[in-house]
């Protein structure tokens, strides 16, 4: 548990790698702008994603030893905690495998999309895994109500996130030609990835907020304590999972290639 | 009979159809108001039939409460850790339980209950095949909406999807059973998911059987698309099924996993666990990860079927390769999901009817990781001829190659335990034995698969039939029969009766060699896989005729089985003690065992197949008030 | 050691046994069915190495278990145990590295054998291959001839381009060995060289449809001067089938309608077309129509229309010919009285 380490430090501390994280987003859409270079963009995304599973999704705790005996909480966690991730790890597979489709059917190519709405939602969610982080580092504090407040601002950034995605960007998609008709992502392969990736992370998404929303709710009934709130701790690595899947769906469908 | 109706068991299946009903009607409903026909084909149309299905799987879950704890959590109310259970005999197994033993022998039941549909699926299209022409799956024939040729398509395909199903189960069945008794466990990890993997794969079952009646399909278990695309809805059936089946596996072997991570007991280092437990980790690793990509693969098609998007047409620019790539790259895993635990068994069982320790313990451990890592790197060998990039071919040749060492270690182990020992044969020991030979046949029969120019010729042929039969059998059947013999005792206080087991056995072995050398043989001289008729110039008559006999008297002893095994249930010989004198710790405590397991928690104190060495203990039994965990 | 020695002759016995026994039953120094192409030689070569390595494993697993379980079985009333021994790192790594070189003696001989399956002669006659459910289209682009039997020349190499039309297929002529699947999309190459003249089969080896197992067409392996005369003769016919009906026979087998439609009143997975132009055709709801230009027009572009009784609609692939190619067929359909 990182309660040992001091509150405004911990808080700092998300702070800063949230800093990182957006410069190198910035350096991304700079990158993908000018010279194009896709390994410089795989290299960049890799450090994002190892910033968050380390710093945000704390990777880390998956070692920690317990002197507890098999009953008690701590030790509970720790397997859970090992569930958790196994369980991303599960679901990385999909998401693996969408990518390779990607990768298999467009090339270095890829969908034309409008490339300020990519940048705006990729930030919402990067915002909203900031606060997700200060939700946690509260509530392992003992501070419910910042952490309440914190939740429900990241909820409403992900929600403002998979509205933006499905109620706006795939209609701008649509309408830039990559459906043939209405529920109908026919026209090429184009429409069919963009629709299934997108389709996919947002339903991640959605069931993220559903799960904001339930340790939301059982935080207002007072069930979580700074020792004891594996629920909040499993909700965050979750969103933050989707947040990392998105570190890489976003320069495979906005950034890498040419645009057809 | 009204006791039955009001188990979980009954109370799923109604509520799937409820679910059926709702999901369909949903769909007609929007189409409805969108003004589209509602009766176009089958009276509900194709996405109607999809939302039904899955919203049935949904239902049936929350209505049989595998479910419900967690939406008590969810709500904040805690629920208490362990439920003992409200009903005794044969009700408890229709009921949920969070007990891993019960959970077991539900998998391992429904496991049987599948292999006998798909045995008996395969016995009609065998039928089928005894002769050139057809016999009763004619042209004229009809039959769910199908006729002769595409029955034979929908029975042979079922037959194959329904029994990567049944063994997934098996497994599971016999891993839920075993490895928290071997690991000195109370239960699995997380008891709750556990309960849910294995009710999931119950719709998931109906569902596969569905698709016979919903017109079929005529893909193979492979499913390839453009040939999926353009099959009827009963293809949908099978995907969902499968994505059911699936979500079972994972979600059982991310349990299976954590339960060995974390609730081994005092003293047992990762070298000192008894040798199935490694087995399970390797499949698990396997199954949680692979898993994922059939059914991905899958719900492509799927949705290529319901929304157009192209990704496997190559008229909108898809690819029809890719969705092999994906596909193979769980099922060729798989088949060491298959196998893994099989040869676990052996490797567990060996030593105590041999009386000597395992030769070469850590060597084994090891192949079995070895194994499955190499096994996803090898995917495209079911692809030599499909067409995909040349020179991909050469890589994927040497990989799968490769795969011949580790398991060459674990026979070669084998052998050697068995050297030198005090053999004795009861069933179990007979089915491993079994199991060794059928099984190397299998694997002896991999490597000309891959090595490429060979292939070009056994592609799709009966050769390939028989060389999957034989690692199937080898590597699943056989040990999980040989599995069941062993704790049979463990889980009901009786033996089996040894009579009726070696009849069983006698009476399956050489059947079962008639069988697949009859295949190869055929396959080599250019019988095809996956036809419902062949040319009677290729002169095979005698042989298939020889081959369904064959199928038939497997089908039979496998009767004898599961008549030995329900009578045993009741009437079976007593054994209570350590019937076959092993050291394992959970043959140290009565039978049938306790519902909390080991009233005492055990401390390891030496290594799991020190048989023949005077003195020495596996596990020793401390008292209740140090029960420290690592 | 005694032991060892009765084991090691037994497991030589049982190896060349095992081989010998595989041999008469057919399956081991040749594969048959006969070598009918070069392609097949290197890969017969190939085989019969496997199968000399797998009867010589075979026989080493199996007669030291066998050998066990008879002379170590545990005699009545015996109750000690068996010998202590945990393991021997020697021979563990003696049989992890004895199999490597196994596997890479096999996967050095894999890659040569496949080289030799591939080795492309450059003056390679070429012939397009059409696959559709459920049949074998094959035309010659030098001599505008189409044909649904596939005529080839010993001993000279082809490449056939193939093409689907709807689903994947497999081109595979068991004597031939190589098989390669045909993709819908883009086109796929199978090069062979004939060395044996007679009648082969080609047998499609992708599961394709109800009708996968019947997509089987003749491939007749001919001496040079018989493909000659064969390549004339279909030419001459090409050019005497100038006329409408004789388009439209063409068009019918290049299209594979008679993969399902029989002209001699044989059953087949459609209706005979013998006599069926100006009959009266049963459909399904029991009503009949007669089979005019209209009724067949209408059957060609759109089979679901009209179920015809007896068969399922489903099966037949709907077409989208031209008008004239259409009255081309129906100027053929007539000529089958
Ligand atoms: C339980 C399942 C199982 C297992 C364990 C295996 C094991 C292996 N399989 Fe098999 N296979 C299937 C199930 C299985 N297979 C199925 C279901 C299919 C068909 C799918 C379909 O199309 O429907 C298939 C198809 C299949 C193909 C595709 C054929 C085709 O369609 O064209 C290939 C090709 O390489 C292959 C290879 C191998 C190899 C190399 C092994 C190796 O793992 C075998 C290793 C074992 C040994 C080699 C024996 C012991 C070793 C020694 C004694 C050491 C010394 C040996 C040597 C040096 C060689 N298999
Ligand atoms: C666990 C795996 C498994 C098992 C056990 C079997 C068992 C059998 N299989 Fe299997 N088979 C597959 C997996 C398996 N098969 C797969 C994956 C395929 C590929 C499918 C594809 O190509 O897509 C295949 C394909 C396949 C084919 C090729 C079909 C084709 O290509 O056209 C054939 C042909 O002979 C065949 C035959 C048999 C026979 C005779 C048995 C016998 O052993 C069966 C013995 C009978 C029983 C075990 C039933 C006994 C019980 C009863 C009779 C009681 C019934 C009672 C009730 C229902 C209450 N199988
Ligand atoms: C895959 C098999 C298949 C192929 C290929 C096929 N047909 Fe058919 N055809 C059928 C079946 C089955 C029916 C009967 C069911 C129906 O009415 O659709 C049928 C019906 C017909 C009929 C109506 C016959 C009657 O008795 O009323 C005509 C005419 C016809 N086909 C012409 C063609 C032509 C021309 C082609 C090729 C361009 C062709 N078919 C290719 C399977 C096939
Ligand atoms: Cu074409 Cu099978
Ligand atoms: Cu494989």
């Amino acid at each position: 548990m990182s309660h040992t380490q001091d509150k405004s430090a911990a808080l700092r501390q998300g702070v800063l790698i949230f800093i990182y994280l957006a410069a190198l987003t910035a350096l991304e859409y700079f990158i993908a702008i000018t010279f194009k270079a896709v390994s410089i963009l795989v290299i960049v995304a890799m450090i994002k994603a190892a910033l968050v599973m380390y710093y945000y999704m704390h990777i880390y705790k998956l070692n920690a030893e317990s002197e507890d005996d098999e009953h008690s909480y701590e030790y509970k966690t720790g397997t859970n905690r090992l569930g958790l991730w196994l369980f991303l790890l599960s679901d990385s597979f999909v998401f693996a495998g969408l990518m390779t489709t990607r990768i298999n059917l467009l090339g270095l190519t890829r969908p034309h999309l409008d490339q300020l709405l990519g940048l705006v939602v990729t930030a919402i969610l990067l915002l909203s895994s900031f606060f997700m982080n200060r939700g946690e580092t509260a509530m392992s504090h003992g501070d419910k109500k910042s952490f309440m407040n914190n939740t429900l601002v990241t909820f409403v950034l992900g929600l403002g996130f998979l509205l933006g995605v499905v109620l706006v960007e795939w209609r701008l998609a649509a309408e830039g030609g990559l459906v043939a008709s209405f529920g109908n992502p026919a026209a090429g392969p184009m429409g069919a990835v963009f629709y299934i990736m997108t389709g996919m992370h947002a339903f991640h998404v959605l069931t993220g907020l559903i799960f904001l929303g339930v340790v939301w709710n059982n935080a207002r009934k007072n069930l979580y304590s700074a020792r004891q709130h594996w629920g909040v701790e499993a909700a965050a690595v979750y969103w933050h999972f989707v947040d990392l899947v998105w570190i890489f769906y976003y320069p495979a469908l906005y950034l890498i290639g040419r645009v057809v | 009979m009204k006791k039955f109706f009001s188990t979980a068991l009954a109370r799923g299946l109604v509520w799937q159809l409820i679910g059926t009903l709702v999901g369909a009607g949903l769909v007609t409903g929007i189409r409805a108001m969108m003004g589209l026909s509602i009766t176009d084909t089958f009276f509900f149309t194709e996405p109607a039939w999809v939302l039904g299905a899955f919203f049935g799987v949904l239902f049936f879950l929350a209505g049989n409460g595998s479910v419900s704890d967690w939406f008590k959590w969810s709500r904040g109310i805690d629920t208490p850790e362990h439920h003992e259970d409200h009903y005794t005999g044969w009700e408890k197994y229709l009921n949920v339980s969070l007990d891993h033993k019960v959970i077991g022998i539900q998998y391992t039941v429904t496991a049987l209950l599948l292999i006998s549909i798909g045995g008996l699926f395969a016995l009609i299209f065998r039928t089928e095949l005894a002769q050139s022409q057809l016999q009763f799956l004619t042209v004229d024939m009809k039959l769910f909406g199908q006729n002769g040729p595409q029955l034979y398509n929908t029975l042979m395909s079922l037959h194959g999807m329904i029994m990567i199903v049944s063994i997934l189960l098996g497994i599971a069945g016999i891993i839920n059973y075993v490895v928290p008794l071997l690991l000195g466990a109370q239960d699995m990890a997380f008891p709750r998911l556990n309960a849910f993997s294995f009710w999931i794969a119950v719709p998931a079952a109906v569902l596969l059987l569905m698709s016979l009646v919903l017109g079929g399909f005529d893909t193979g278990w492979t499913g390839y698309p453009p040939l999926s695309v353009r099959a009827p809805v009963g293809v949908q059936m099978f995907f969902l099924g499968v994505a059911a089946a699936g979500w079972s596996s994972i979600l059982g072997a991310l349990n299976v996993i954590a339960t060995i991570i974390r609730m081994r007991s005092k003293g047992m280092t990762a070298m000192r666990m008894p040798i199935f437990v490694w087995a399970a980790v390797a499949t698990s690793i396997i199954a949680l990860t692979a898993t994922q990509l059939i059914g991905l693969s899958f719900q492509l098609v799927m949705f290529q079927r319901l929304f157009g998007m192209g990704f496997f047409d190559p008229a909108k620019g898809g690819n029809p390769v890719l969705f092999q790539h994906l596909f193979w790259f769980y099922s060729h895993p798989a088949v060491y999901v298959f196998v893994l635990p099989g040869l676990g068994v052996i490797s567990e069982l060996l030593p105590v009817f041999a009386r000597k320790p395992l030769f070469g313990y850590r060597w084994i451990a090891m192949s079995s990781m070895g194994i499955a890592l190499v096994g996803f790197l090898v995917w495209a060998h079911h692809m030599f001829t499909s067409g995909m990039n040349e020179y991909l071919r050469v890589p994927f040749m040497y990989s799968t190659l490769l795969v011949a060492i580790p398991t060459g270690v674990k026979f070669f182990s084998w052998v050697a335990t068995i050297w030198k020992g005090k053999l004795t044969y009861p069933t179990p020991m007979l089915f491993v034995l079994g199991a060794i030979v059928v099984f190397l046949l299998g694997g002896l029969t991999g490597p000309p698969n891959a090595t490429v120019s060979v292939d070009l010729h056994l592609h799709d042929t009966y050769f390939i039939v028989g060389h999957f039969h034989d690692t199937i059998f080898g590597g699943f059947v056989f040990p999980f029969f040989a599995a069941l013999y062993y704790w049979f005792p463990k889980a009901t206080g009786r033996r089996m009766n040894e009579t009726l087991g070696k009849i069983h056995f006698w009476l399956m072995t050489p059947s079962f060699f008639v069988l697949t050398f009859g295949m190869m043989q055929i396959g080599l001289l250019g019988m095809r896989r996956r036809i419902v008729d062949y040319d009677p110039a290729l002169g095979f008559d005698s042989t298939h005729l020889v081959l369904t006999i064959a199928g038939y008297l497997i089908g039979l002893s496998v009767l004898i089985f599961i008549y030995n095994f329900f009578n045993s249930i009741k009437n079976g010989e007593k054994a209570e003690g350590n019937v076959w004198n092993s050291r394992s710790p959970e043959w140290q405590v009565p039978s049938p065992m306790p519902v909390h397991n080991y009233d005492q928690p055990f401390e390891v104190v030496g290594e799991p197949y020190d048989y023949g060495l005077p003195g020495s203990k596996y596990v020793e039994f401390s008292s209740p008030a140090k029960s420290k965990h690592k | 050691m005694g032991h060892f020695i009765i084991v090691g002759i037994l497991v030589v016995v049982m190896a060349i046994l095992t081989y010998v026994g595989l041999d008469a039953a057919g399956v081991a120094t040749q594969m048959h069915p006969i070598e009918a192409s070069l392609q097949s030689v290197s890969i017969d070569w190939l085989w019969n190495w496997e199968i000399m390595a797998i009867s010589f494993l075979f026989a080493l697993i199996v007669v030291p278990m066998a050998y066990s379980m008879i002379v170590f079985r545990r005699k009545k009333g015996d109750p000690s145990e068996g010998e202590h021994f945990e393991g021997n790192t020697t021979l563990e790594i003696v049989w992890t590295v004895i199999p490597l070189f196994a596997v890479l003696a096999l996967a050095y001989m894999g890659s040569y054998s496949l080289g030799e399956t591939r080795r492309v002669d450059p003056n390679a006659i070429v012939i397009k291959v059409k696959a559709q459910q459920f049949a074998w289209t094959f035309e010659y682009p030098e001599y505008g001839i189409v044909s649904n039997e596939l005529h080839l020349p010993v001993d000279q190499q082809v490449v056939l381009k193939m093409e689907s039309a709807d689903v994947i297929h497999s081109f595979w002529v068991p004597e031939f060995r190589v098989k390669q699947d045909i993709v819908p999309g883009p086109l796929t190459d199978y090069r062979i060289t004939p060395i044996l003249v007679g009648d082969y089969k080609v047998r499609c080896a992708e599961l394709c449809g109800a009708s996968h197992a019947y997509m089987e067409n003749n491939v007749i392996v001919d001496t040079k001067a018989d493909y000659d005369a064969w390549i004339a003769e279909q030419r001459a016919i090409a050019l005497a089938n100038q006329t409408p009906e004789g388009q439209g026979k063409l068009l019918t087998v290049k299209n594979g309608c008679i993969g399902c439609h029989s002209v001699d009143g044989a059953k087949m997975t459609g209706p005979t077309w013998l006599g069926l132009f100006g009959s009266n055709a049963e459909l399904a709801d029991g009503t009949t129509v007669v089979s005019d230009e209209a009724y067949i027009t209408e059957s060609i572009l759109d089979p679901k229309a009209k179920e015809v009784a007896g068969f399922s609609p489903t099966t037949m692939p709907p077409y989208t010919l031209s008008e004239v190619e259409i009255a081309n067929i129906i100027a053929y359909l007539k000529t089958l009285k």
